[in-house]
């Protein structure tokens, strides 16, 4: 009776998420009831992601975090929210893009699937970012990977969608085994599965080689959803098979879920303390990670920008390139301080827009010419000079040139890792961003430096797309010149972080 | 009013986007004009409004910091986003929207029909929002971002039509000419903004200055002072780096009277004087400032004297009266410099404007020689461009009198005779090429050919040019020497005062003469104007045989002067030559096509290579992929054990 009592207690602490499985289970009803017409869903959808937003936004300013309540299942602090923040803004706007994306319109008998999995997915992502104990992990984690496999396969219209949900899901099948064995032998070592118990039994001195084997078992996990090498094989084949907004969605909320997860887990499983100047304090005996995310982060950049160099198809690129940013935001982990922290947060933001953005013109164009390979944007430039400027703006963004938001959030990553005096690593990312400067310049390349094949090729662009793609193009560079509000957002939200 | 003085910097930027983006698919040339001037005339009432709010408060109270946000704080760099409301800013804020607004206008009348009217008005507003970002900015960076902002603008408006010939070339290469030479002084600059940064650990005014001011290391103060000075020399075409100016007058005449004449050329000016605690720590380059301003005055002023065109004499004139201005920085007279940029921006722009009027009368025709009584033809502009020439030669009690009274006096005073002679013949020539100008335009027999068909321009014209002259004769009574008015008559260098009270601290002065002497200077010059004029009249409207005969006596020096002490030609002999040559052979040639080309494309072999390598484990076979994966694990797990002891 007492657990059940706190357990109520601390009901309003899952505002986010009670508000989303309402909207999924709306979802699903209305699908059912209304089988006529279904072109009022994504606004059921959109509204509960708006409403959930406003709760989350509420959550960001509880400023304690609370983990005596829910049975030590889950964490609820400002980094949490910022990152449910990411992801539910992420899914505001890919319903928005699912409205009107061609791919999406053309399965329109099955929307209510369409909708109710990606609310699947955002709950699974909520308990991802929250959770603080492995089985709540676990369980999140297959939550988001089963909605997400049904998703990349979603329009069956091709070979390649429905290989790309087949290879998703086999390869998501035997990384979270391998995760699983690993949860497994901790709780043989500990007899628990709460990150801080574990945390406990392991510094009062415990078997730290196989604590160790463990650890790395679990990472397995984490690092395929943010795609970290050498976890990232299926995100080339699915990022080009799926869906382009639901390419876009895993590019953005499920790697801002990951990343989150992965700093819950180091800071709950292995982080002693955080001491003044911001340095998270291993606990004894402990991995190395520092070391070990050095390396992860170097071969995952370093794959990333090396693979996309040889891509025709643009999506594929996109995809190469996800890999490589995410690359770039494992430094902000590597560092293993504060700073780092909100160098992550900013970058997140960042890289939610401009990568959102140039998703969203590949889609845009798509829809228009039927083709993502690069080869058919010669002289899109000409056809198109709305979409081609702010493609232009993205990808320049995503390079990191300056003056754009994504210079900024490289910068403050740069600026984390030398004063970490961690230069050679910061040498390596610099160099890398240079690489990665040759396949998105490429595209503008074609679309600008070439004449069109056919010159009397106009893109019309209409209302709606101009606001959504002026949406997401003016912060890049508003937020590259005018910056400070993003860094005290960054700032605030590591301020109150595990003290 | 204050706190709203970043409404100053942002109207013209709105402007700019507004018609930079839309104007020319959707404005008509009405609306471009209305957006284009209307925002100056509106960031031009905030400044009027601050200025009467400010002389509202006690004088002490009178710098006022605007923080807008913090752009960055990295490292030790904390740098605001943050405007400077001070007695020095505001005279500039006034001079440049004021001006500016009058000149905009003009231009709707001038630029009629032109095919890139709202390009050419996105432009002028892009050029104010980088000047004023110049003028108030309370740190070195913004000055520096108006500072490079005002060059690119200057770059994009000499170049203005493109498709133009000048001279020899084209109106590009003049416009390039511009930028390099500007780049060369801004790297100068910079290096002295690294030296402040070096030194003090800041680049916000409020912390330097009073820095400056406890210090007493003159070595570093000269060389801050030193390169500070160069970027000065650049922008405001000094001695060495004059020689954009003249070809800068490709552009359209109200961009030569804005940029070129009143506002940008005069950042140099402004910047020492913003600096004036530096410079006054470093005596050395306060004298060389002294020098190289006079030098420059009256070098500019001889080869003003036997120039044919129309916008080259004034061209020449504003580098000579920019020579004033730094020859007042140098003896210490700061007030007395901001007091001749004010005054020189009313008549220099009123000469530019009235120049475009009869320009565009005489259908872009712009030498003199082929003028010659316009005066009936053009009664509004012959008037006001008579009050402009009589108040650059410095005739009581037109504005130019006082300003360029209070400069030779104080260079007289604090600088010795040779500066004040200097200053005075300069004065006397002048005079004489200015009228040589008013005459040969304006009097005597008509010369043109029968296909002219001079016209006054149109009103939208003409009232900007009867503001500017009203302002040319009333705008030096704010400046009265305490000779004539008593110790207070003076109200604009008791105004700014307090800005330049910590360098006059540093300085110290001579002035020991009595009020007798000053009078009696005063006469020299007034006479030696006067006579110059009746001179110029003398010759160029009775007896033009006097100037041809000097020509041909003195063959040598008439060519000297016409080309210019040839200038150019030593600059591309002795400096742009050798540096074409040896990038032509040795850094295209060899360094850059063998030794970089060699590496970058050497390196992306490489990196290619690399790349088709990591692209095969792609294989799109998922067994594979597992089997990678797992590896992967089983490699990292080994190599942790292994380092763990």
């Amino acid at each position: 009776m007492e657990n059940l009592k706190t357990l109520v207690d601390s009901l309003y602490l899952l505002k986010p998420e009670i508000a989303i499985s309402c909207v999924l289970v709306l979802v699903i009803i209305m699908d059912l009831i209304m089988d006529k017409n279904k072109t009022f869903l994504p606004y059921v959808a959109l509204t509960g992601f708006i409403i959930t937003a406003f709760l989350v936004v509420e959550q960001y300013f509880f400023k304690t975090s609370i983990t005596q309540n829910l049975q030590k299942l889950l964490v609820i602090d400002a980094v949490g929210a910022f990152f449910k923040l990411i992801v539910i803004l992420a899914s505001c706007l890919i319903v928005y893009f699912s409205l009107i994306s061609k791919e999406v319109k053309e399965a329109f008998d099955r929307h209510g699937e369409y909708y109710a999995l990606i609310c699947g997915m955002v709950i699974g992502m909520f308990f991802m970012i929250s959770s603080a104990d492995l089985i709540m992990i676990y369980l999140s984690l297959e939550l988001v990977s089963l909605s997400s496999y049904v998703l990349a396969g979603f329009t069956k219209n091709s070979l390649r969608n429905s290989e790309a949900s087949l290879k998703y899901f086999v390869f998501g099948a035997m990384s979270s085994g391998i995760m699983l064995f690993g949860i497994s032998i901790i709780f043989g070592l500990t007899g628990t599965t709460n990150l801080l118990a574990v945390k406990s039994v392991m510094a009062a001195g415990g078997n730290s080689l196989t604590f160790l084997f463990a650890s790395i078992l679990i990472f397995a996990g984490i690092g395929y959803k943010i795609s970290a090498a050498p976890f990232h094989f299926w995100t080339p084949d699915v990022y080009e098979g799926a869906p382009i907004t639901i390419t876009a969605y895993l590019s953005i909320a499920s790697k801002a879920a990951g990343f989150a997860l992965l700093i819950r887990f180091i800071t709950l499983g292995y982080v002693q303390q955080i001491d003044a100047s911001g340095a998270w304090q291993l606990v004894a005996g402990s991995i190395d990670w520092k070391k070990f995310f050095t390396v992860i982060s170097i071969l995952t950049m370093t794959l990333g920008n090396f693979a996309a160099l040889w891509q025709d198809n643009i999506k594929r690129m996109l995809a190469y390139s996800s890999i490589a940013h995410a690359g770039y935001l494992l430094l902000g982990v590597v560092v293993l301080t504060n700073q780092g922290l909100s160098a992550v947060i900013l970058y997140f933001i960042v890289y939610a827009i401009m990568n959102l953005g140039a998703f969203l013109v590949v889609m845009l164009i798509a829809n228009k010419i039927g083709s993502e390979e690069i080869d058919d944007y010669k002289g899109l430039g000409y056809a198109t000079p709305f979409l081609g400027v702010c493609m232009a703006i993205f990808l320049i963004s995503l390079t990191g040139l300056p003056p754009t938001a994504g210079f900024i959030g490289k910068l403050y990553l740069f600026t984390a890792l030398i004063e970490a005096k961690m230069i050679p690593l910061a040498v390596i990312a610099i160099i890398n961003s240079v690489v990665s400067l040759y396949y998105y310049i490429r595209v503008l390349k074609h679309m600008f430096l070439t004449r069109p094949q056919n010159e009397d090729l106009v893109i019309n662009t209409s209302f709606a797309e101009y606001v959504i793609v002026l949406v997401l193009a003016v912060p890049v560079i508003l937020f590259g010149i005018y910056f400070t509000p993003i860094v005290n957002l960054a700032k605030n939200s590591v301020a109150l972080f595990l003290q | 009013m204050t706190q709203y003085i970043y409404l100053t910097v942002l109207l013209p930027l709105l402007g700019f986007i507004v018609n930079g983006i839309f104007g020319k698919k959707y404005f008509s040339e009405k609306i471009s004009g209305i957006i284009g001037s209307g925002t100056i005339g509106a960031s031009f009432l905030v400044a009027l409004l601050s200025f009467i709010q400010v002389l509202g408060l006690p004088s002490e109270q009178r710098s006022i910091e605007v923080s807008l946000f913090n752009w960055f704080n990295i490292g030790n760099l904390n740098i605001n986003v943050a405007y400077q409301v001070d007695q020095l800013s505001l005279i500039m804020a006034l001079i440049v929207t004021g001006v500016g607004f009058i000149i905009h206008v003009y231009s709707i009348g001038y630029m009629h029909n032109d095919k890139g009217f709202a390009r050419f008005f996105a432009y002028l507003n892009l050029f104010i929002f980088a000047m004023m970002n110049l003028i108030l900015g309370s740190n070195f960076l913004i000055l520096f971002l108006g500072w490079e902002g005002v060059g690119l603008c200057s770059y994009l408006l000499i170049g203005f039509w493109y498709d133009r010939k000048f001279e020899k070339s084209t109106t590009s290469d003049a416009a390039k000419k511009a930028f390099i030479v500007n780049r060369i002084g801004d790297f100068g600059f910079l290096i002295g903004l690294f030296l402040i940064y070096l030194t003090f650990g800041s680049l916000n005014f409020k912390e330097v200055f009073p820095a400056v001011n406890a210090m007493s290391n003159t070595t570093i103060f000269n060389l801050i002072a030193l390169f500070l000075f160069i970027g000065a020399t650049g922008k405001s075409a000094q001695i060495p780096l004059f020689v954009w100016l003249p070809d800068a007058m490709a552009g359209p005449t109200p961009v030569s009277a804005l940029i070129h004449a009143a506002t940008m050329v005069t950042a140099g000016v402004y910047m020492v004087a913003r600096c004036s605690v530096i410079f006054a720590s470093a005596p050395a380059i306060m004298t060389l400032v002294a020098v190289i301003g006079a030098v420059t005055a009256i070098f500019a002023a001889t080869i003003g004297l036997v120039q044919t065109d129309i916008k080259k004499i004034l061209a020449y004139s504003t580098i000579s009266q920019l020579g004033y201005m730094f020859l007042a920085m140098g003896v210490g007279a700061f007030s007395a410099g901001i007091f001749h940029v004010m005054t020189h921006a009313f008549f220099k722009a009123l000469l530019f404007l009235g120049a475009g009027s009869i320009i565009h009368a005489m259908h872009d025709k712009q030498d003199i020689t082929n003028y010659g009584g316009l005066k009936k033809y053009m009664p509004a502009t012959y008037k006001t461009f008579l009050i402009a020439a009589l108040a650059i030669s410095g005739i009581p009690p037109l504005s130019g009198f006082f300003s360029k009274d209070e400069i030779l006096w104080n260079a007289f005073a604090n600088g010795g005779v040779v500066l004040w002679l200097v200053g005075v013949v300069t004065s006397l020539m002048t005079a004489f090429y200015m009228f040589r100008l008013y005459y040969l335009t304006f009097e005597g027999k008509e010369r043109f050919g029968h296909d002219a068909h001079p016209h006054e321009s149109p009103k939208i014209m003409t009232i900007p040019l009867i503001i500017l002259a009203v302002l040319s004769v009333i705008g030096g009574f704010v400046g009265i020497p305490a000779v004539f008015g008593g110790e207070n008559s003076n109200l604009f260098e008791k105004w700014l005062e307090p800005v330049f009270a910590d360098a006059n601290r540093k300085l110290s002065f001579y002035n020991s003469y009595g009020h007798t002497t000053e009078i009696l200077l005063m006469l020299v010059t007034v006479t030696g104007a006067v006579c110059s004029i009746l001179l110029a009249r003398f010759i160029y409207l009775k007896r033009i045989s006097i100037a041809d005969n000097l020509s041909r006596t003195f063959p040598k020096v008439y060519k000297i002067l016409l080309n210019k002490y040839y200038v150019d030609e030593i600059y591309n002999t002795a400096v742009v030559n050798p540096i074409v040559k040896i990038s032509d052979r040795f850094l295209w040639k060899i360094t850059d096509n063998k030794l970089i080309d060699g590496l970058v494309n050497g390196t992306a072999d490489v990196i290619l290579l690399i790349s088709g390598y990591i692209r095969k484990i792609q294989t799109g076979v998922t067994q594979i992929y597992a089997l990678v994966m797992v590896l992967g694990i089983g490699l990292a797990i080994f190599w942790l054990i292994l380092s763990i002891k």
